[in-house]
């Protein structure tokens, strides 16, 4: 009955020891069975350490599945989703964690800068990015296209007028940002903006992948523009014109709060595409261009998490303090930690 | 299969985030950021109207405010408004491009689809509104009117029957008016 002792490790886990189940001799087992090294291991304990219900829930499932379906399926399909959810939340818990020590550090703030100044340190720092983090897309846009302006009326979303931003398409063949089109449905009807066909029901919300990586690639300048006035609209919506420093404070508290909630969702947008490239190489035929895909997403997914660091990161160094420059480092090793292992992965 | 309800919430969030979740926030975003938005679109709107205006067409914020605009529209050749210089109203509402923007006549119009207070009856100003159109295509609408009223659709139905069953006395009228009001 080795198939059991996972469930059983964590379900004693869940009951509040912490970390002991590094050296039970039990889950080493288990752990060498699902052929995992050591970091997994640690990945693991991570797992069960800070869900407890939901691991337990896990198990209830697993021990329902095993009543029904025959064992070994059910070994080989429960090892799978170990190995899926252990690779999952490492990252999100080490980097919640800066970004929950940033957030103290920042509520203890008091002085602020305005946002002229803070937007501008964005814009440096994300051109500074670009310079960095993405010669390819650099290279690609330096290439004067003949027809770059057509290409720019054709990639705008006719209801922003912008570059479209997560382009979606209707199933009439029209392409709008994903928000755009989103709160046209909501305001004005499913009916696509461009031809008044009926559009169909949830699908319009998806992103065109394609297209939106080739509006990437072909301004990649514009979408950097447009996520950085994305984030600090952010900023200057929430703060309307403090008048006391309590409130001040307050809306600091806020402003954290939902450079944190971008950040985890970069970060589990980064684990969603991870999963994925893991479940591609999974399947039974390996193909070269889905890894090097998958290592594009990755990479730009990268790329958007370091710069929502950087706004925190800015609006940190505003007020000067040397502790920030320290949380930044964390969190680049971290990224640099999680880069390192998708590689070795692929 | 899920069974705990209570879950912790960012766990949860994972499987999900770049669906259900992250749509899910985007849409409040969109409603905490629209003013912004229709600003930015209305100066999109700006720019391109100076780079490459309509014929015989001519709108700009009135004032500093971004949300209310003038705009000329010189009446036809061919119609019985011809040399009429008229001026409108526009409005644009905090949620712009998805609601349509209020076109008011300032000057006195002799028209069917214009009633006594200056409000206009034409289709895409009202429930045909699509977020694709813009400032542009709604002053090119505007002069299509000249030149072809809609009188299915009509805000003062006496001058829509007077235009349908003896066109010679409408734009008798029609001239009469433009002359009067609008040069």
């Amino acid at each position: 009955m080795v198939s059991e002792t996972p469930s059983r490790v964590t379900n004693r886990s869940a009951d509040g020891s912490n970390g002991d189940i590094f050296i039970s001799p039990r889950f080493k087992s288990a752990a060498a069975l699902a052929g995992w090294d050591e970091e997994d291991l640690i990945i693991a304990s991570f797992v069960v350490e800070d869900t407890p219900e939901r691991s337990s829930s896990k198990r209830r499932r697993r021990s329902n599945l095993l009543s029904k379906t025959s064992p070994p399926s059910s070994g080989s399909r429960r090892r799978q989703r170990i190995k899926q959810s252990s690779s999952n939340p490492l990252p999100v818990i080490d980097l919640d964690k800066v970004i929950r020590r940033e957030e103290e550090r920042s509520a203890e703030k008091k002085n602020k800068k305005n946002k002229e100044t803070k937007t501008e340190t964005k814009e440096e720092k994300s051109a500074e990015k670009d310079e960095k983090m993405l010669p390819e897309q650099k290279n690609s846009a330096s290439v004067v296209l003949p027809c770059i302006d057509k290409l720019r009326d054709e990639l705008s979303c006719a209801i922003c007028l912008e570059i479209c931003f997560e382009p979606s398409t209707t199933t009439c063949g029209h392409s709008f940002c994903k928000k755009c089109l989103r709160s046209a449905a909501d305001k004005c009807g499913r009916k696509c903006p461009k031809c008044r066909q009926l559009i169909g029901n949830g699908k319009y919300c998806t992103v065109n992948t394609v297209l939106w990586n080739t509006i990437q690639l072909l301004f990649p300048k514009e979408v950097e523009a447009q996520r950085a006035a994305a984030s600090s609209n952010f900023l200057t919506k929430e703060t309307p014109s403090p008048r006391d420093s309590n409130q001040r404070l307050r809306s600091r508290n806020r402003e954290t709060a939902l450079q944190a909630r971008l950040q985890r969702e970069d970060i589990s947008r980064l684990l969603v595409s991870e999963e994925r490239s893991e479940r591609r190489r999974r399947g039974t035929s390996v193909r070269l261009d889905q890894d090097s895909d998958a290592a594009f997403a990755l990479r730009l997914q990268r790329q958007e998490l370091a710069s929502a660091f950087g706004g925190t990161g800015s609006a940190a160094i505003a007020s000067s303090s040397s502790s920030t420059a320290v949380s930044l480092s964390r969190a680049r090793a971290n990224l640099r930690a999680m880069a390192s292992r998708a590689a070795r992965r692929q | 299969m899920m069974t705990t309800p209570g879950g912790n919430g960012r766990f949860k969030a994972l499987p999900t985030a770049m669906y259900a979740g992250y749509s899910g926030t985007a849409s409040s975003w969109v409603a905490k950021t629209s003013v912004s938005a229709s600003g930015k679109r209305i100066q999109r709107e700006m720019a391109e109207l100076n780079v490459d205006p309509p014929p015989e067409c001519s709108a700009g914020p009135k004032g500093d405010n971004l949300y209310h605009w003038i705009a000329t529209i010189i009446g036809p050749s061919g119609t019985p408004y011809e040399g009429g210089i008229f001026f409108l109203d526009m409005i644009f509402p905090s949620d712009y491009p998805f609601k349509p923007p209020k076109v008011v006549f300032k000057t006195r119009i002799y028209h069917c689809n214009v009633d006594t207070s200056g409000n206009l009856s034409v289709e895409i100003l009202r429930d045909s509104w699509s977020p694709a159109l813009t400032i542009t295509k709604v002053l090119q609408a505007i002069r299509s009117i000249f030149l072809k009223p809609e009188t299915y659709n009509p805000a003062l139905p006496v001058i829509a029957r007077l235009y349908l069953s003896d066109r010679e006395k409408h734009e008798e009228v029609a001239k009469e008016w433009t002359l009067r009001f609008a040069k």
